[in-house]
């Protein structure tokens, strides 16, 4: 699943980000953006996501929201998110 | 003593380094706004040491690996140019995220210092930062700063921290990295940074407790559910430019620039009178209607210009920009855009060269360029003079002139970049992320500053340039090619209308084929406010705003019969002015940014077509609308025209051949 799949305000772990551009997946790598890592829905907008990474928001357009594959939060094991602040 | 200063984007540098210098460098809620490197040295009332202090400020930066372009300006700096101490700015309400880059610093062994700036806002956010415990695993100092304060901001001990260290002469030690070496590969290189991310993760939880979760919904999501409406996203835009434009031009503007000629007025009487009887009347023109009477005219539209700039920097201030590129993104796209190119485009309304260089956060090569070439339609400060002028002279001064030329601009940015997009064949698409600030109240404070800022770069540019200019079409007009001065029943006897009117020709298709307007359009490419003052100057007209009506400009029939032409044609000259190549100036931005001669070229030549079509229209069109029939010169400028859109037509034709041959390819 990816981020038009998701729930709002849920916590999900990212899977993979597979971006045709291999810039584009360093910096999202650089925001927080890599597989184990958590994401959250906040809004969805016309052709347009709002999520939170590691406390910051990000608007994204559906192509890279398409690129960013999750894990529903049923799959995650509790452990995953332990220490994390929520 | 050099100190670099650097974090992530949005993270208040810049306003610390203005704090910190006392220079007024520009700020705005949005990340990007600052894409070059300015240097300043510490205030006086901050350094009390004996060591002078240069500060650099860096544009923001995520970590060492640069995605746009001016993010590499802030690696290569830190890397290459060695600075003695580097100011890690660190958003205090987002620790996870840029300790990345401060771990990346620290590896440097450049002594680092952390700013923890926004340190009122932790407060506001429930968040706790034990900020002795995050300095000691660190291994450096840590000073909370508020850089927007003008007090007990924290900037004082950050200073003193600058010097402490640069006296201890120590080699910052960097955080222990699992399997950190240099010459990593690709695949090790990820592997080092999940790591720097773990230790990262490990101290946040050691130093930071929050009671509030960042991932809940808040009114600031509510208000961009609004703004980014499918439905009234583009309505709440146009009425905000409309409303930042209106107050500048029609309400509020209008009526300071009124005040102001009245004081212009004033000082021209007190120098006439001054001069008596016994001066020669050659330096006494040049004087009085060369040099005040043709910088007066420009310098009386500068409170337009300044509430412009006012009302500008209160929208950068309101984090409202970052929400105009998502709401773009998805129309721009069409055009072979991205929402990022609208934020060079509204900051080109104030200047088209801050706004060129705003390109340098757009990472596609194709639409960073397009985007350079595009900005400057939009109509920049010194244009509005200009549209001031026309719509007071020709339109009874009309709110609907200015407010049309900059959706005129709209129009014709779209059209542009739909004709780019097929010149260039590239279909390639691209991705769109941007942080989103939070929105807050904009600082009046920091509003008049930065309109005092630009006022003051007005009138050193009036009192220099502009004041030159004037002075030179003055002399170019008063005498002929043998020196002799030129009666005033023969103007047109004089060395600048010989050099204008052959140019005027090529006009007489756009409705003003007069060697005064040519002549005006020309000084414009020195500086556009050169348009208004060479007009003054060449019509003998001392000035366009009217003390005692409160209107725009001086008995608009009168100004409207010394000029010669018409209201169709008086808008024509408006477009065209607007839509040809700005300033030379920002022709040198666009190249810089463009890195390319075929495309600074292909720019300049489709900025001066579009010029020229549109003018043409709107004054071919606009006579055949209003008299019946086509004004002068309609066959030579509409073949003009014709070759000038067939050659268009040819490059996109030999575009759109590469798109279907780069689809084969794929495809096999």
């Amino acid at each position: 699943m990816n981020i038009s799949d998701c729930e709002l305000h849920t916590e999900y772990l990212i899977v993979s980000v597979m971006t045709t551009e291999e810039d584009m997946k360093d910096f999202l790598f650089t925001l927080g953006c890599y597989p184990g890592e958590r994401i959250v829905l906040i809004s969805r907008l016309p052709s347009m996501y709002v999520v939170d990474i590691k406390n910051s928001r990000y608007s994204i357009d559906d192509n890279l929201a398409r690129a960013i594959c999750l894990r529903e939060p049923g799959c995650v094991a509790p452990s995953s998110l332990e220490g994390r602040v929520v | 003593m050099r100190i670099a200063l650097a974090g992530n984007p949005n993270s208040g540098k810049t306003t610390l380094f203005n704090a910190i210098t006392g220079k007024v460098e520009r700020v705005g809620n949005w990340p990007g706004v600052t894409v070059e490197k300015k240097e300043g040295p510490v205030k006086a009332s901050l350094n009390r040491g004996k060591k002078k202090m240069t500060v650099v400020d860096l544009p923001g930066a995520y970590s060492m690996s640069p995605y746009t372009s001016e993010e590499s300006i802030t690696r290569d700096f830190v890397q290459k140019e060695s600075p003695d101490i580097i100011i890690n700015i660190v958003d205090a309400t987002n620790l996870s995220r840029s300790l990345f880059f401060t771990s990346q610093l620290m590896e440097l062994g450049i002594p680092v210092v952390i700013a923890l700036n926004k340190s009122d806002l932790i407060q506001k956010k429930e968040i706790i930062i034990d900020t002795e415990l995050l300095s000691e695993i660190l291994g450096c100092p840590v000073v909370r700063t508020i850089s927007t304060k003008t007090t007990n901001n924290g900037l004082g001990s950050l200073v003193e921290a600058l010097q402490k260290i640069s006296n201890e002469k120590k080699k910052q030690q960097p955080l222990r990295i699992k399997g950190a070496k240099t010459n990593a590969t690709k695949e090790e290189m990820e592997q080092i940074d999940k790591n720097r991310f773990s230790v990262v993760n490990e101290i946040v939880e050691r130093v930071e407790r929050r009671k509030i979760d960042t991932s809940r919904h808040t009114f600031q999501d509510r208000i961009d559910k609004l703004v980014a409406h499918k439905w009234l996203g583009i309505p709440i835009f146009a009425v905000i430019i409309w409303l930042v434009f209106s107050l500048s031009q029609s309400w509020v503007g209008p009526w300071l620039a009124d005040v102001f000629v009245g004081w212009i007025d004033g000082f021209y009487s007190l120098v006439e009178r001054a001069m008596g009887g016994n001066v020669s009347p050659v330096l006494s023109t040049l004087l009085l209607d060369g040099i005040i009477g043709g910088v007066g005219a420009v310098v009386g539209f500068l409170p337009l210009i300044m509430v412009l700039f006012f009302m500008l920097a209160l929208l950068e201030d309101s984090g409202y920009m970052a929400r105009v590129a998502l709401v773009m993104d998805r129309y721009f796209k069409k055009i072979g855009l991205s929402g990022k190119s609208i934020i060079p485009m509204i900051v080109s309304t104030g200047c088209a060269i801050p706004g060129i260089m705003a390109t340098r956060t757009i990472k596609n090569e194709r639409q960073r360029r397009t985007t350079a070439m595009l900005a400057p339609f939009m109509p920049c400060g010194a244009k509005l003079p200009i549209i001031a002028l026309f719509a007071g002279v020709f339109f009874g001064d009309n709110a609907w002139v200015g407010t049309s030329m900059y959706f005129l601009a709209i129009i014709v940015i779209i059209l542009s970049g739909l004709i780019i997009r097929r010149i260039t064949g590239d279909t390639s698409k691209s991705y769109f992320i941007m942080e989103l600030p939070e929105y807050r109240i904009p600082s009046v404070k920091r509003a008049v500053i930065s309109m005092l800022n630009r006022a003051k770069a007005f009138i050193i540019k009036a009192g220099t340039i502009i004041l030159i200019c004037n002075a030179i079409v003055q002399i170019l007009q008063t005498f002929n090619w043998q020196f002799q001065v030129v009666g005033q029943s023969a103007p047109d006897t004089s060395i600048l209308a010989s050099l204008a009117t052959p140019l005027a020709w090529i006009f007489i298709p756009l409705g003003f084929g007069i060697w005064q307007f040519a002549a005006a359009a020309i000084t414009g490419f020195i500086a556009k406010e050169n348009v208004v003052g060479t007009l003054a100057v060449t019509f003998a007209v001392t000035n366009f705003i009217n003390v005692e009506e409160f209107a725009l400009v001086t008995g608009s029939t009168d100004v409207m019969a010394v000029f010669g032409i018409g209201a169709i044609a008086g808008l024509s000259y408006l477009v065209f002015n607007l839509f040809t190549p700005p300033c030379f100036a920002a022709i040198g931005s666009m190249n810089s940014e463009m890195e390319s001669p075929k495309w600074l070229w292909g720019a300049i030549t489709f900025q001066l077509g579009m010029g020229y079509v549109l003018s043409f229209l709107v004054y071919q069109l606009g006579t055949l609308f209003t008299t019946g029939a086509f004004g002068a010169g309609f066959l030579g400028g509409l073949i003009a025209s014709l070759v000038m859109i067939s050659y268009v037509v040819f490059l996109m034709r030999k575009g759109s051949t590469r798109i279907i041959k780069s689809v084969n390819e794929e495809v096999a």
